[in-house]
């Protein structure tokens, strides 16, 4: 089943020179599965994320063919219809839960405020489900760590309490705009786990921006990888080494390996893409 | 070139290093590895200077190191940090940068030493009177890598100087850091936990857990995934894991 289906995204700044295209025609289609998109700074990857979820600030603009997501068209959307949507349906982990989580507020009660918001539930029935959504992101006392502040946790704790807060509402598609490159190679693992679980179980369609093309491969159904605001390439699991373009190429053995033994690393030639 | 005996370091109630010991030839390149906590980065801050509270015995370039001789210390060993955004300041050019530690050292020649050293880093030369701002993440590292090179000292200390650069940035850096070393027989101390990064770049390594060295090895042992300790195996694991 098709959860969300996007042709020719642009998302489009005003500078100094002119309108400047971060994203440039932009098109794929997500049901319940992994998605990867790949691709450095500035490549477009996280823009394309925000405008799926309606957060590119102004004086950004975005246009489409189309913007579907669950038979809604969100391009003609009001900014309270998608903020109904957000959090509820659609939603996004960030990736430094240092920068993303209200320091003078206690976890389990910024988990409780989506509850609040999008569904009528007594105060008891939040507290219950607050414990269970911190069970399955599998903090061991979820009790204890509800009543803690985001200072009191390490960084791998506050990723999954971030995780917590998405998916307490069970949104049908998840965006994780680099969910683990914050985080300590140890643990990097576990959080993806999490997503990995959660996704399976509860049949969400996830998108996973990284720059980390070997995570992403590791990790997720298909891959999208973006350039300078287009894609470059498609390619699904295990395919990674039969990439063809010469920037996929170029990101990959620019990668250093636990063997190494070249004296020197392959640098991308910029001016040849 | 660097030796540390019997490190420790306590913050309050707890023990952040053990009685650490190991030793760094000259031109040689060595990695501290291990998880957030393990206390790598207090092993540079401990040499920096940063960290006075240690006892044991350090020594860098035949000096031994006491608390409180920062200004003769920074002509033997400087640090490049992890964060590009974070280290440069904002409000200060690339000359002001670069051209700082020559004044509090009374050295000549500024304006020569400033422009040998941009073309060493790869830094056009227009680029001298930009702030921190106008620089993408890579062109910053190299200019905190100039930063540690312009009183030519013989140790570099590195933290994590690239995880917060994308992977082709990443391999342009890395391969600067390489090539300076070769070209001004540097000593490098890297504090990683990306094996990879070690693979390439060191020598030799140890690895850390809890404040203590668990396995010194040649980067040999690392390439082949052969470590003796079960932990370095499982280091190693993880890595390949993802």
């Amino acid at each position: 089943m098709t959860l969300l289906k996007v042709d020719n995204l642009r998302v489009t700044f005003p500078s100094d020179h002119g309108p400047v295209d971060v994203v440039r025609g932009l098109s794929l289609t997500l049901g319940r599965e992994r998605l990867g998109i790949v691709g450095e700074s500035g490549s477009g990857k996280s823009m394309t994320g925000r405008a799926i979820l309606g957060l590119i600030p102004p004086p950004g603009s975005v246009t489409a063919d189309r913007l579907e997501f669950e038979g809604t068209d969100l391009r003609t959307l009001s900014e309270r219809r998608y903020r109904e949507l957000r959090g509820a349906r659609m939603s996004m982990v960030l990736q430094d839960p240092k920068f993303s989580l209200n320091p003078v507020i206690t976890i389990g009660d910024q988990i409780a405020e989506a509850l609040k918001v999008h569904r009528s539930l007594t105060a008891r029935q939040r507290r219950v489900r607050v414990l269970e959504v911190l069970e399955a992101v599998r903090i061991r006392d979820p009790k204890r760590v509800a009543r803690l502040y985001p200072n009191e946790i390490s960084g791998g704790m506050g990723q999954r309490v971030m995780i917590a807060m998405m998916v307490v509402l069970e949104p049908a598609l998840m965006i994780a705009d680099e969910p683990t490159s914050a985080l300590d190679v140890s643990v990097r693992g576990q959080v993806l786990d999490i997503l990995d679980d959660l996704v399976r179980r509860r049949g969400m369609g996830l998108i996973l921006i990284s720059h980390d093309l070997n995570t992403v491969a590791r990790w997720c159904d298909r891959i999208i990888v973006m350039y300078q605001g287009r894609v470059v390439e498609e390619l699904g699991t295990g395919q990674l080494e039969a990439a063809k373009h010469p920037y996929t190429r170029g990101l990959l053995s620019s990668v250093p390996r636990i063997d190494e033994t070249r004296d020197r690393l392959p640098v991308l030639n910029r001016s040849t893409l | 070139m660097i030796r540390v005996s019997d490190l420790t370091v306590r913050f309050g109630q707890t023990t952040v290093l053990h009685n650490v010991s190991f030793s760094v030839t000259g031109g040689e390149s060595f990695a501290l590895v291990g998880e957030s906590g393990s206390g790598k980065s207090t092993i540079l801050k401990a040499l920096a200077g940063q960290i006075t509270n240690w006892s044991g015995a350090l020594e860098i370039a035949n000096e031994p190191l006491s608390p409180g001789k920062r200004a003769r210390l920074a002509r033997k060993v400087q640090m490049v940090f992890q964060d590009p955004y974070g280290s440069l300041h904002p409000r200060h050019s690339l000359d002001d940068t670069l051209s700082e530690p020559l004044i509090i050292h009374g050295l000549p020649d500024r304006d020569a030493r400033v422009l040998a050293m941009l073309d060493a880093v790869g830094l056009p030369r227009r680029f001298r009177f930009r702030l921190p701002h106008q620089l993408s993440g890579g062109q910053r590292q190299r200019v905190a890598i100039a930063r540690a090179l312009m009183l030519d000292p013989p140790v570099l200390l590195l933290d994590e100087p690239t995880s917060a650069l994308d992977v082709s940035v990443q391999a342009e850096i890395l391969n600067l850091l390489k090539g300076l070393r070769e070209e001004r027989q540097l000593t490098f101390l890297l504090v990683t936990h990306d094996l990879p990064v070690v693979s390439f770049l060191c020598d030799r390594l140890a690895i850390l857990k809890s404040g203590r060295i668990e396995e010194e090895a040649r980067v040999d042992a690392l390439r082949a995934g052969r470590f003796e300790t079960g932990y370095g195996q499982e280091l190693v694991k993880r890595s390949r894991d993802g």
